[in-house]
């Protein structure tokens, strides 16, 4: 067949598979037609019909070959021979139904475990952005000495638009924040997730609005001009019941008038991975919502909120954009010194943003796919050891066929056809375990997010994850089935047809079991380090405490940016809050507090310069983290003040600036003397003088398992900040005191929404417990799993080869051997093998060891007490599968052993 | 059975392009054209000419067809197909270059 009109020809090839049978039918009828007047033909001629008929079929050179000859030409042997071995297979393996039941679990789960890890991978690092062309979209950063993937000011943004050419648009974003939003002037407002977008945003991404239309150029101009917004697909459903009449209609956003003027499309949730905007806002309203108060967003070039994505043009390469970034850069840093010294900006793809920016996801994703696919490695190991084993049982019926004329590669493609046969079954079983685990994390959302805030988890089994799924399950077909059907069509024919199940003497063929063993091994105490260690790490940052109380503890977090307060009069709102709860009934102490420690938003940084400190020469400061707290916080949060004070109430506006530092950072900062009393300015070294004034002992501040970290807190007064969390620690539930709470804030503005509020012991829970257990579930799920298959492998490859060596061990005891000498013998040959796999195992549980304490955990150093506890139970579980054959092999009288077979 | 006059390879697919070329035709009529035609100096075993046809009709050069005989009997009737149109012409192409090049040959010997 030629491949040029294979379009052609391939039809015909189908209807021959298809309508086989008809076609036969028809070929009989031709070659009658044929003969029937070919005997007509010779009766004319005078002969006998019987003579006639002869004539005719002799004529035909043999009826029967050429039916065959036609039968051959229209067939497409690869295909109906796959047919033929498939129909083959299925019959076999319904059989032996227990067998093929447990080899398609084991698949499965190995399969599953895997492309329920892929969909995470997926959807945190490859999954494109959900716009036409993504390929094209780049992430510009700003890069520093201390980070390399910071933000950018408006007018930062302003520059880099008009002055670069790489790009077809430049856009920028905020970060999604709480917005106040009310469909009626007298609603409530209810907390949503709003986002300060570019006015060419939509149209540079290229989303077309489902409905009205996105931003204007011009509507993003003027500060504060047009008051537009443009809702989220989701928002829209579910807000709106999917009414088309809401564009041109009126709402409020932390009390301004926007109107509505377009609708996202269902295909464009939104360009964070989990953040899924209600609402999109023109930058040029920034000031109706969540921006530095401090700062002025439109002309301060060190406020950077923005993120700047944009559109190459076809034909520049990344390298271009970067060059001219590059001298844009050195250019800013010339014009402004005070605000870009030894700042650059970088471009990056987005695989680029998500491996290195979001660091965490990628390594976290890389660990779980390691580990998953060590549990596919266990499950397809002891697949293969079971195709093994049944392959050699079938040694004979293998020699039969070979003997009679069959080819080795024709065989090896019949037990491959069986072994992608179990593939497809574990792969399909495989599948619905994924999305179970893609559920699973789905019913997690409240606990992975502990907000109200339009976040979702991405994962999800969409045509990308199946893909990979299916191609997993053929890959495991291959891995599983590859090494079975070489070795048993290796099999030495006249010693095959003699006996059902011989071993050849000899090393050779003995490798691919020995191999197994050891894959098995390895794999399974490299997955049982890795989970031992994550859980273990888990609880030891957990013993290890956060160095602050978390009991009878109510937290309420407010905005009044929401109800558009000004800062005099946001700072007015707190006063009043703080002094009038602290003489509720039941509260015991109150404080207010910008984050909430292991909370869900990031601290806010500070930069300073130690008073007195020579910098060196590329920078303008040091940077740390920072809370803004009430002179209420130490006590209530329990936090020692370890030496100087905490902060007082005569700590005002209008006093010399004051500010508390932790253990580490004076440690940092003054090794040798005591920090208490020295001084700071802010920014840098012509900025605010601060002076410490007490030292605070270090907690965890971001999340239980990271390292110390310099801190600095700074008064409410003195440091003025809009949104901040009220924390009451009360004599019994924490709860009660919610009623308090809502009294004192009716007398001071009954519009204010009460955010996040719930008691912290409950949120210290979810955020530092429940969330992490979730990935400490999954690890230790593929832990166990892994574990379980490998035990289960381990003893069946162990058990089986002791059983095959049955006559073997008749003969020595027939010989004078003791059951002594019997056990040592085939208990050696299980260790030696179990030894080497642990080696290996050991090797490559260091390797991911190292992975995992450098990129997540402070655990420190080598874990021992995983070892401990993972190498000798593995050696026990061979030894026992060692063992039982090996005593059945040893009682056995031999003259039975002998007549075994 | 030595057939005295062995077709040349292949040719026998061009014969049976040429004869359907002329008229869509069943088998049995195609046997007795072939012999008519090439007046018994070709001969064509009724064996080889079915599995012939199908190799045809499985490279897409021409179709069949179940119609009705003048006799009132149904039968397969083959035709050729566009595709089988641009084969021909190749290969009768291809024959004529052959047999030129060959009786040139036979001319320069005898020469």
């Amino acid at each position: 067949m030629r491949l040029k009109h294979w379009w052609f020809t391939a039809p015909l090839r189908l209807k021959s598979i298809l309508f086989g049978r008809r076609l036969e039918r028809e070929l009989d009828e031709e070659l009658q037609f044929h003969l029937e007047h070919k005997i007509e033909e010779g009766i004319a001629n005078g002969l006998s019909p019987k003579e006639a008929r002869y004539a005719a079929m002799r004529a035909m050179d043999g009826l029967e070959q050429r039916k065959e000859e036609m039968r051959d030409m229209r067939r497409i042997h690869w295909l109906t021979d796959f047919l033929d071995d498939a129909r083959y297979a299925i019959r076999s393996l319904r059989r032996t139904p227990g067998l093929t039941a447990f080899v398609v679990i084991t698949l499965a789960s190995g399969i599953g475990m895997t492309s329920g890890t892929f969909s995470m991978v997926d959807a945190l690092i490859f999954r494109p952005y959900p716009v036409p062309h993504p390929s094209g979209v780049v992430t510009l950063v700003s890069t520093t000495h201390d980070s390399s993937f910071e933000d950018f000011s408006y007018r930062e943004y302003l520059d880099i638009r008009g002055k670069t050419k790489s790009y077809s648009g430049v856009i920028a974003n905020a970060e999604m924040e709480a917005v106040g939003f009310s469909a009626e002037p007298s609603a409530t407002p209810r907390v949503k997730g709003g986002m300060l977008v570019s006015g060419n945003y939509f149209q540079v991404l290229g989303v077309e609005p489902r409905l009205g239309r996105g931003f204007r150029e011009d509507e993003d101009q003027v500060p504060g001009r047009d008051a537009v917004v443009v809702l989220g697909p989701n928002f829209w459903k579910h807000e709106f019941a999917s009414d088309p009449g809401v564009i041109g209609r009126t709402i409020r956003l932390n009390g301004t008038e926007f109107t509505v003027i377009g609708v996202a499309p269902e295909t464009f949730p939104g360009m964070p991975i989990f953040a899924h905007p209600d609402l999109y806002m023109p930058l040029a309203m920034a000031r109706v919502f969540a921006t530095d108060r401090q700062k002025n967003f439109f002309e301060d070039r060190d406020d950077r909120e923005l993120t700047i994505r944009a559109r190459l043009n076809p034909g520049t390469t990344l390298q271009q954009a970067q060059n001219e970034l590059t001298v844009l850069a050195k250019s800013l840093e010339s014009d402004y010194p005070k605000v870009n010294r030894g700042r650059g900006t970088a471009v990056h793809t987005q695989f680029e943003m998500r491996t290195r920016a979001d660091d965490v996801n990628w390594k976290f994703g890389v660990i779980f796919v390691i580990l998953a696919l060590a549990v596919l490695l266990v499950a397809c190991t002891n697949v293969a050891g079971l195709l093994l084993s049944r392959a050699r049982a079938r040694t004979r019926e293998i020699a039969i066929r070979l003997a009679i004329g069959a080819g080795r590669f024709r065989l090896i493609r019949l037990l491959l056809t069986e072994s992608l046969i179990l593939s497809s079954l574990g792969g399909l079983a495989g599948i619905a375990i994924g999305y179970g685990v893609v559920e699973w994390f789905q019913s997690k959302r409240n606990v992975i997010f502990n907000t109200d805030l339009p976040f979702s988890v991405p994962f999800q089994m969409d045509k990308r994850v199946l893909l990979a799924s299916l191609a997993l399950s053929a890959l495991s077909a291959l891995l599983c089935g590859l090494v079975p059907a070489l070795q048993s069509t290796r099999t030495d024919l006249v010693n095959g047809l003699k006996s059902a199940d011989v071993d050849v003497p000899g090393r050779k063929r003995l490798w691919g079991r020995n191999l197994l063993v050891v894959a098995q091994v390895s794999a399974s105490l490299m997955l049982l380090t890795a989970s031992f260690l994550m859980v273990r790490g888990f609880q030891n940052s957990l013993r290890e405490g956060t160095s602050f109380a978390k009991d009878h503890l109510l937290m309420v977090t407010f905005d009044p940016r929401l109800v558009q307060y000004d800062p005099a009069q946001t700072q007015r709102f707190y006063k009043l809050l703080a002094e009038r709860i602290r003489v509720a009934p039941r509260v015991q102490t109150e404080a207010l507090t910008q984050n909430v420690p292991l909370g869900i938003d990031d601290f806010d940084g500070v930069a300073f310069v130690p008073d007195g400190f020579q910098m060196p020469r590329d920078r303008e400061n040091f940077n740390s983290t920072m809370d803004t707290v009430d002179e209420g916080y130490f006590e209530t949060m329990a936090i020692p003040i370890l030496r100087g004070r905490g902060f007082l109430a005569s700590d005002t506006a209008n006093s010399p600036r004051v500010a508390i530092v932790n253990e580490q950072f004076a440690k940092h900062y003054w090794p040798t003397a005591d920090a208490v009393g020295k001084y700071i300015r802010l920014d840098s070294r012509t900025g605010a003088l601060v002076e410490i004034v007490g030292i605070a002992q270090t907690i965890k501040y971001q999340n239980t398992f990271e390292r110390p970290m310099d801190f600095v807190y700074m008064p409410l007064t003195q440091h003025p900040v809009a949104r901040m969390t009220l924390m009451l620690r009360s004599s019994g539930d924490p709860l009660s005191l919610l009623q308090s709470v809502k009294d004192v804030l009716r007398s001071l503005d009954p519009n204010l929404p009460m955010l996040h509020t719930m008691s912290y012991e409950d949120f210290y829970l979810n955020q530092a417990v429940k969330g992490p257990r979730i990935a400490m579930d999954l690890v230790g799920s593929m832990g166990v799993v892994g574990l379980l298959l490998a035990i289960a492998g381990l003893y069946g490859l162990v058990a089986y080869n002791v059983s095959r060596r049955t006559r073997e061990i008749g003969i020595r005891i027939a010989l004078g051997a003791l059951s002594s000498d019997v056990l040592r013998l085939v208990m050696g040959k299980g260790l030696v093998l179990v030894g080497m796999g642990t080696m290996l195992g050991l090797v490559m549980g260091f390797g991911v060891e190292r992975l995992m304490n450098s990129m997540l955990f402070n655990a420190g150093g080598v874990d021992i007490l995983a070892y401990i506890i993972v190498v000798p139970s593995l050696l026990l579980v061979t030894m026992l599968a060692a063992y039982v054959p090996a005593r059945r092999a040893s009682r056995i009288a031999p003259t039975q052993a002998l007549r075994y077979e | 059975m030595s057939k005295p006059n062995d077709l040349v390879q292949g040719t026998l697919d061009l014969l049976l392009l040429k004869i359907l070329a002329l008229e869509p035709m069943h088998g049995w009529a195609i046997s007795l054209r072939l012999k008519s035609i090439s007046g018994d100096v070709l001969q064509v075993s009724e064996g080889s000419l079915y599995p012939a046809l199908h190799k045809l009709e499985q490279e897409g050069w021409i179709t069949a067809e179940w119609k009705q005989t003048e006799n009132n009997r149904r039968a397969k009737f083959y035709s050729l197909t566009r595709l089988g149109k641009k084969q021909l012409e190749s290969e009768a192409a291809n024959w004529r270059r052959l047999s030129t090049a060959i009786s040139d040959i036979i001319q320069l010997s005898e020469a």
